[in-house]
């Protein structure tokens, strides 16, 4: 059609740009905002403090990160829906109700932990946290609410090419490799609280109970037909896999130089050492450059996808589309998270380090509860038709369930005595 | 709602409250649990005729009819059923299940043109009829379902000295969403039939992809038309893509030419070409001429149904020819003043061929100035030039400066509405 040649050729360079940002899908977009300050604060520790007996633990996580994404991506594909409507229909009110109170709370504390990376990342460059934070809470919130989201999106994507620095310094740092890969495949476990707590918050903060709403409603928004499913599983493993390449070489670098240095992880300075190796005494500058960038980047998505998640269980409008009026429980629920996230950093003394931290340990107790839900909508043929589970994802998945809830009783159990 | 009936007690109840509760024997015991009900559909409020059930310490359904219970109260107080009686559960042509099919589903309120969730559901109980009367989608409703109604009212009344009411919507707004049966259900008239197209439309885009796909099948041919020149062009293509081409063609056939025109064009090649075959041939004439202009430009937005008739017609030739035309034109407001070749020499407003003498000729009345613009002219230039004169339409020329079609109003709001951040 002549109109249509027209078009293209006017297009021209944006739409091969965009062609290709398409093809950045969910999946892979949903693990680079798992690679949070959270995320990059639990890997430096779980190095730092640990070495590399954790090292081992990534590889199951792997595995069941690829198996409940790949449910997720699953279900929003075939049922054309969103997690939490999914759980509405099928759960009915009152379940989804407590559900999301949870899922609130948890998220808020991710969020805190964002503007905490956001304040300990400009504290590097001696900028106090009551300008970095109220100015960024100010941005993202600008940013989501008046200005065009999607284009800051590209931005950060491609400012998350700042993972490779970690995984350049893990070579440039010549560890020893047949130690490590020792470690990789020896299982340790110590019933000690902090290594419980340890193994908790890694779980928690690569399989984050939020990522799983975000992914499915990514995929839905995608509008994938059922036959084209291969695509959106490529995609998430894809994705899976990228996020624990970062998580091994974070803690891969904190084990080889922060844990043998006898350093311990106090603020993010210290983290930043691990980056040495590349940047030698400008490692504190590019880490800070990182983290910024992934706190921001998570900070705009996660209150985001949280309002979203919960407006939709509800059924009250939720688009950017509408105005405040038109969307009072929409706007209200993201303004409250970015407030309440960005304010409670405020706090004169307030801890960061250990607010990222154990945010993402949270995760990894709301996780459970969301697999069970997930589980029974994935293999409910009603919903799912002949895209329900086979018993070997079954399995895995009540393994993770098993063990995560053994973690966690554990965990709580041994730091009580 | 409230139907008074002498002074027979009526009582309103919600479903929440007797979903679970116990069906209890003449004599008190308990034999069974209430799991759902069955409601006949019926104008304007549909009454339960049936009761699904589990045994007690059992997990299969069962049903029974509603007249068999003796008393609703706490309990519902039914005769036990022996083992014949008890039938399969089962649901039959021109009924619903009220748990299954609404509670907690999606919901077309066809009133007020919005989706909404379910959150309980309102009945009457009239002597031992119960109806439906309204779907409760407030936050009052889910409230109760979470067991907080009580806690609610206290912190509101408290804090604030409010008093939540309820947010309910009439049986006869609702379009259930839940299931594709549910759309092809003989409810008096088609509901969603009767919202305005711009309303539907944006109930269709916040729809999922498959009730999207489901609801704009239900439609007949004109409202699934009047629906689709309204909706967001990406969800034109995709929901276009889902029919076969003479299904597509019989409803882009309904649509005016300047928006098939438009929506042909961002299909891919080949189904475009599918389409434009199964199309009655005058139509896809004019849609391909359509299609060769950019549609940024003056001929991506321009209209070629519009009223022309030669200077010789006499006035009330004009009327006569517009009542007959009305229904295929796009516009009405001005008639064009031209010959076969398409010379324009002047333009009419129906205004003045009402308040003239019948007999009078075209060429008299007409106003020969004619503000026009070309083919190629720019968005800008054109939302100028209506701001300018205030027309509700201006003609285009093509080179020869033969006019090839007209900007509607509509076509108007395309350029501007984008400015006013639509």
């Amino acid at each position: 059609m002549p109109a249509t040649a027209a078009k293209i050729s006017r297009k021209g360079f944006w739409k091969t740009l965009g062609i290709f940002f398409a093809l950045i899908g969910p999946g892979i977009i949903t693990s680079n905002v798992d690679n949070d300050a959270g995320g990059i604060t639990t890997y430096s520790l779980a190095g730092s403090e640990f070495g590399l007996t954790l090292l081992w633990t990534l590889i199951p996580i792997t595995v069941a990160l690829i198996v409940i994404q790949e449910m997720c991506a699953r279900m929003g594909v075939v049922s054309g829906k969103g997690l939490s409507d999914l759980i509405r229909e099928r759960f009915g009110a009152k379940a989804t109700f407590y559900l999301m109170i949870a899922l609130f709370f948890t998220n808020l504390g991710n969020t805190v932990s964002e503007f905490a990376g956001v304040a300990a990342s400009l504290e590097i460059f001696g900028v106090s946290k009551y300008i970095s934070v109220p100015v960024s809470a100010f941005f993202v919130w600008w940013l989501v609410v008046k200005g065009n989201y999607k284009s800051v999106e590209k931005v950060f994507l491609v400012a998350c090419f700042f993972y490779l620095s970690y995984i350049i310094s893990g070579f440039m740092a010549k560890p020893d490799w047949a130690e490590i890969g020792d470690q990789l495949f020896t299982p340790t476990i110590r019933l000690e609280p902090e290594f419980l707590t340890m193994a908790v918050g890694l779980v928690g903060t690569t399989i984050a109970p939020w990522m799983q709403f975000y992914l499915q409603s990514s995929v839905v928004d995608k509008g994938l037909k059922t036959e084209d499913y291969q695509y959106a599983r490529m995609d998430v493993i894809f994705g899976s896999v990228i996020v624990n390449i970062v998580a091994f070489f974070i803690i891969l670098l904190c084990a080889v130089t922060i844990f043998q240095a006898g350093i311990k992880i106090e603020t993010a300075q210290d983290a930043a050492l691990a980056l040495a190796p590349l940047a030698g005494k400008y490692c504190t500058w590019l880490f800070a450059f990182g983290l910024l960038n992934a706190s921001l980047f998570a900070a705009s998505i996660l209150p985001l996808s949280t309002a979203y998640t919960i407006c939709e269980a509800f059924g009250w409008e939720s688009s950017l589309n509408r105005k405040f009026a038109e969307a009072p429980q929409f706007y209200g629920l993201y303004s409250l998270m970015i407030f309440l996230g960005a304010g409670v950093i405020l706090f004169p003394d307030f801890p960061l380090i250990s607010i990222m931290f154990y945010s993402q340990v949270i995760n990894g107790m709301l996780l459970p509860f969301i697999l069970i839900f997930m589980l029974i909508l994935v293999n409910d043929r009603k919903i799912m038709g002949n895209y329900a589970n086979g018993w070997i994802l079954n399995l895995i998945s009540y393994l993770t369930i098993i063990t995560l809830i053994f973690l966690s009783g554990a965990m709580i159990f041994t730091s009580l005595r | 709602m409230r139907m008074v009936m002498n002074s027979t007690p009526q009582v309103f109840l919600f479903l929440s409250q007797l979903l679970g509760k116990k069906i209890v024997d003449p004599a008190g015991r308990p034999w069974g649990k209430v799991c759902d009900l069955v409601v006949t559909l019926a104008e304007p409020y549909p009454s339960v005729t049936a009761v699904f059930f589990t045994p007690v310490g059992e997990k299969t359904f069962f049903r029974f009819s509603w007249t068999r219970i003796l008393e609703l109260g706490q309990d519902l107080r039914v005769e036990p059923l022996n083992g014949e009686e008890r039938a399969g559960a089962t649901v039959n042509e021109g009924e619903l299940l009220l748990k299954d099919s609404l509670l907690d589903k999606q919901i077309v309120d066809t009133h007020g043109a919005k989706v909404w969730r379910v959150n309980d559901l309102h009945l009457l109980k009239v002597n031992h009829n119960l109806r439906l009367v309204h779907v409760d989608v407030g936050l009052r409703g889910l409230m109760r379902r979470v067991g907080w109604e009580k806690a609610m009212d206290k912190f509101f009344q408290w804090f604030f000295d409010y008093h939540l009411t309820d947010s309910f919507i009439p049986w006869r707004f609702v379009q259930p969403l839940s299931s594709p049966d549910l759309l092809r259900l003989k409810i008096a008239q088609y509901r969603l039939a009767q919202l305005h197209p711009a309303d539907l439309a944006d109930i269709i885009e916040e729809l999922d992809i498959h009730k999207r796909t489901e609801v704009f099948q239900s439609l007949d041919i004109e409202t699934a038309a009047e629906a689709l020149e309204e909706t967001d062009p990406k969800i034109q293509v995709r929901l276009i893509e889902t029919l076969n081409p003479a299904h597509a063609s019989d409803i882009i056939e309904e649509m005016s030419p300047s928006e098939a025109a438009d929506l042909l064009g961002d299909l891919p090649k080949d189904k475009a070409e599918g389409i434009l075959k199964e199309m009655e041939k005058e139509m896809a004439e004019d849609v391909k001429k359509l299609l060769v202009h950019p549609e940024e430009k003056a001929g991506g937005l321009m209209t070629s149904s519009f009223p022309a008739l030669p200077p010789s017609s006499t006035v009330q030739e004009a009327l006569e020819w517009l009542r007959q035309e009305a229904e295929n034109l796009d516009l009405i407001y001005y008639l064009y003043v031209s010959d076969v070749d398409g010379r324009l020499f002047g333009v009419v407003s129906l205004r003045d061929l009402l308040m003239a003498n019948p007999q009078a000729r075209l060429a008299d009345l007409m106003d020969s100035r004619v503000v026009t613009v070309t083919i190629e002219e720019e968005k800008e230039e054109i939302a100028q030039l209506f701001a300018k004169y205030g027309f509700k339409a201006i003609p285009v020329m093509d080179e020869d400066n033969r006019i090839k079609g007209v900007i509607d109003f509509k076509g108007l709001l395309e350029v501007v509405a984008p400015q006013l951040g639509k």
